[in-house]
């Protein structure tokens, strides 16, 4: 299994020439009573790829549906490519690449008639749409004449990506785009997005996978509830989270108070989750050790990982 | 404009390919109507009701053709992806009523060639039939995406459609003429396309057929009004 990198893109210069591919201002939306998302704000420059993560119900995919110009926002400003994605849907459209988090096929089309039909369909972008080669790119050129209700899950998602690609976007929407790929074609699936990106286009990505979002965002977002609760790269929404301090007390003992952390006790089992760097802590904890000639079996620091932010964000707020 | 009737030709196009591949579809949708022809031209002027056909032809080749159509690739998410790409509502809508029409078109043809066979003679107004081909393909296909709306799934569609066919089959003069008919079969949508598609097989003069394509023209209207109101893009359960 391999898909190619895309190195065919010829960079399309956005209309924003200094300014964000994507920008929301004060973004609400309201089905009913139900207020799906409450105010949130956020940019994503030129060439950048930006995630949003979020539990289920977290309003990432109503944001998305908001940009792709699906539907009009509720309250709020958003402009893709600087353009209106309602208002100047037509201009808008042959500009970006959409793979939803779920879309149906016709399942009687082969994969390459399917990609023919699209093709003919993105053919007024002003830039020819990439040749046969997007299902090379997708590791699919092997499935060209099979039916498409024959491909599995992980295959009909490859070739969403690859319908998205066909214009050659400078803005790609991408909804959870790696859900049900076996992990080889996930990984393969990210050198695709990592190729895009260095050929100059822009990423939204939604994403359940951690590891997606620490791996090829250049910054992200955590949405919970229909809100921004942290913003910022991959270091710095990290940062948010504290090391952590783990070992064994090999007797009876009462751990210290450290700076800004109180110890957790589970049997022998001391550990302490830090507001920030561990350094200071340490020195106070090894101290407090000599000071009472205990032996501080199994240390360990932890630096803080996204997956720690991220359920701190979602679960702090539950 | 032009990319929309550029985009509606290949949706178009497609769509006659899927409804080759389904052979079902090419039943209910192809055969089904010929096989009423020949039920009904038993007994009484054959040419009478073969120059009628067309105004059934036209509830399968684009009503139940497009409800199914419409139904199937909504509850798929087809039409979200169609929705998705860069082809405008006007040209997916327009897509699916040319197929229906290439289909009803193909249908009329073949069944002229059936009723100069049988004796009646070869069209005499083509244009009007053709008007009445394009009004009435236009009117059945809104009126489909309409319907679609309010069918749950592709599995009801088989079953919703079958009183609008009872309408045209019994509330239209298929078998019977309009004389001999209430009045309300004049307010009936396919009333129109079987009296221009009859006028126009034996050549009557475009002033009779005004009135028909006036009522065509608020079929439109009304046609217009109701996808606005039912049509969904999106699954009914979303």
């Amino acid at each position: 299994m391999g898909m190619r990198t895309i190195e065919t893109r010829d960079p399309v210069a956005p209309t924003t020439a200094d300014g964000p591919a994507i920008e929301v201002a004060g973004l609400r939306q309201r089905y009913g009573s139900f207020e799906a998302v409450r105010g949130i704000s956020f940019e994503v420059h030129p060439a950048e790829l930006f995630a949003l993560l979020g539990t289920n119900g977290a309003g990432k995919t109503t944001t998305m549906e908001v940009l792709e110009g699906f539907t009009g926002a509720s309250e709020g400003r958003v402009r893709v490519l600087g353009l209106d994605p309602v208002r100047r849907r037509r201009a808008l459209r042959p500009r970006i690449g959409i793979m939803l988090q779920e879309a149906g096929f016709l399942g009687d089309l082969t994969v390459a008639e399917t990609v023919a039909v699209w093709k003919g369909m993105s053919a007024d972008a002003g830039r020819p749409p990439l040749e046969a080669d997007v299902l090379e790119t997708v590791d699919l050129a092997a499935k060209a004449k099979t039916r498409v209700r024959q491909l599995s899950g992980g295959q009909k998602r490859r070739l969403d990506l690859a319908l998205a690609l066909l214009s050659r976007p400078e803005v790609l929407f991408l909804d959870e785009p790696t859900t049900g790929m076996d992990p080889e074609a996930r990984q393969a699936t990210w050198e695709v997005i990592r190729g895009l990106r260095a050929a100059g286009t822009t990423v939204l990505l939604t994403t359940h996978y951690l590891e997606e979002a620490e791996r090829l965002a250049d910054r992200l977002a955590i949405m919970h509830e229909g809100v921004i609760r942290t913003y910022g790269t991959v270091d710095e929404v990290v940062s948010t989270t504290g090391d952590q301090i783990t070992f064994r007390l090999p007797e009876p003992a009462e751990p210290p108070f450290l700076p800004g952390a109180a110890p957790v006790v589970t049997g022998s089992q001391v550990v302490y989750s830090l507001a920030g760097e561990a350094h200071p802590a340490l020195r106070t904890l090894l101290a407090w050790a000599d000071g009472h000639g205990l032996t501080l079996e199994r240390l360990e620091v932890r630096r803080g990982t996204l997956e720690d932010a991220f359920l701190r964000v979602v679960g702090d707020r539950r | 404009m032009r990319t929309d009737a550029l985009h509606a030709v290949r949706l178009a196009r497609m769509d006659l390919k899927l409804l080759g591949r389904n052979t079902t579809a090419m039943v209910n949708v192809v055969l089904l109507p010929f096989l009423f022809g020949l039920m009904f031209s038993q007994n009484g002027d054959q040419t009478f009701v073969l120059t009628g056909l067309p105004g059934l032809m036209v509830v399968f080749a684009v009503f139940i053709n497009l409800v199914n159509s419409f139904t199937a690739r909504r509850e798929e998410l087809v039409l979200k992806r169609l929705r998705g790409g860069q082809s405008s509502p006007a040209a997916i809508f327009g897509g699916a009523a040319l197929s229906g029409l290439a289909v009803y078109a193909g249908q009329v043809a073949l069944l002229s060639v059936w009723i100069d066979r049988s004796g009646g003679g070869l069209p005499r107004n083509v244009p009007m039939m053709l008007v009445a081909a394009v009004l009435g393909t236009a009117v059945f296909a809104l009126l489909a995406a309409a319907f679609s709306g309010i069918t749950p799934n592709a599995e009801f569609a088989q079953v919703a459609v079958v009183p609008v066919l009872l309408v045209a089959l019994l509330g239209a003069p298929l078998m019977v003429p309009l004389e001999h008919m209430p009045f309300a079969a004049r307010l009936v949508p396919t009333t129109p396309i079987t009296e221009m598609m009859r006028m126009g097989y034996v050549g009557g003069p475009w002033v009779d057929a005004l009135p028909w394509i006036g009522a065509l023209v608020v079929w439109l209207g009304i046609a217009v009004l109701l996808v606005r109101w039912l049509f969904r893009w999106d699954p009914r359960h979303s």
